[in-house]
């Protein structure tokens, strides 16, 4: 008679020393950190394409910047800092079952995710008072491109912020179970450390 | 008791939030006065590095999780600032 394998849990197709056991827990959940994977591949073909663009195109890159309101980048910059900050802090508290305070730095989180996309939409209307649109030159493209794409990915993970508080607010996470909480965190802290590679190249290197 | 041994490392964040914002005034500081000089790209491609990691250990806490996420997520931070630094070379 032949003998049945045993069941295996996993999907099988990646290599034991990947496994949780091995190489360490995983932060949040496994469906996050391939979307996760999948935006550092989408901003990286932006960078890339930056690359290429500013050595086809020097000058126009190291004008580009001047024409940008340099204060608002950096602004955003801190902004968005603070949120991950804010991120971090609410995560302290979710572990020693603190719920309000975990609460509190979630709605301040939100509140910078807000702030940075009102600071951008004025960023974004004074360049276009300035003439500057995405077809007035390569860095234009480029810029347009990184930071538009940068923009919609601070509003849907804000809008996740105010999900994440509506199931903290029914008793849906706590010290033992913060995983989806947790998930949201390493989510918005790639996109900080998405900006903070983005900043430097649009707004300070000449 | 892992509790209250987080809770007494929070003024860690404190600290990181001040490096962070720090480097990127500094960073903005020589963006505006030294132009194009490729000591400059070198410096802003260094803290960038160092800002990733310390984003990717202490605020993402991958310093002591799944090693192997924490390293593709270093080479990011290695690789993009590498090529700010080639781009200074061009």
């Amino acid at each position: 008679m032949m003998k049945t394998p045993p069941i295996n849990p996993s999907l099988g197709i990646f290599p034991k020393s990947w496994s949780e056991e091995y190489a360490g827990r995983i932060p949040g959940n496994i469906p996050i950190w391939v979307g996760i994977l999948a935006e550092l591949t989408e901003f990286a073909l932006f960078f890339v394409a930056y690359f290429i663009a500013k050595f086809y195109y020097p000058d126009i890159f190291s004008q580009g910047p001047q024409s940008l309101h340099t204060s608002l980048g950096v602004a955003n910059t801190i902004i968005l800092l603070t949120s991950s900050y804010f991120m971090a802090k609410a995560m302290s508290f979710i572990r020693i079952d603190n719920i309000i305070k975990c609460e509190r730095y979630l709605w301040l989180a939100f509140s910078c995710g807000c702030i940075y996309l009102i600071i951008k939409t004025w960023e974004f209307n004074w360049n276009s008072l300035q003439g500057f649109g995405p077809s007035t030159n390569e860095f234009f493209t480029v810029y347009y491109y990184m930071t538009f794409n940068h923009f919609i990915h601070v509003g849907w993970a804000s809008c996740a912020i105010l999900w994440v508080i509506f199931r903290l607010r029914n008793n849906a996470y706590s010290s033992q179970e913060y995983s989806g909480l947790e998930a949201l965190a390493v989510y918005w802290h790639m996109i900080d450390l998405m900006w903070i590679l983005i900043f430097p190249l649009v707004y300070v290197l000449r | 008791m892992k509790a209250i041994q987080m809770m007494k490392n929070l003024g860690q964040l404190e600290y990181f939030l001040v490096a962070l914002i720090a480097i990127t005034l500094l960073n903005t500081f020589l963006g505006e006065k030294f132009s194009s000089a490729t000591l400059v790209c070198i410096l802003i491609a260094l803290t960038v590095t160092y800002k990733g990691f310390i984003v990717i250990d202490h605020f993402m806490e991958l310093k002591h999780a799944n090693r192997n996420l924490r390293f593709l997520m270093k080479c990011y931070f290695v690789i993009f600032p590498s090529l700010i630094i080639v781009s200074a070379f061009y």
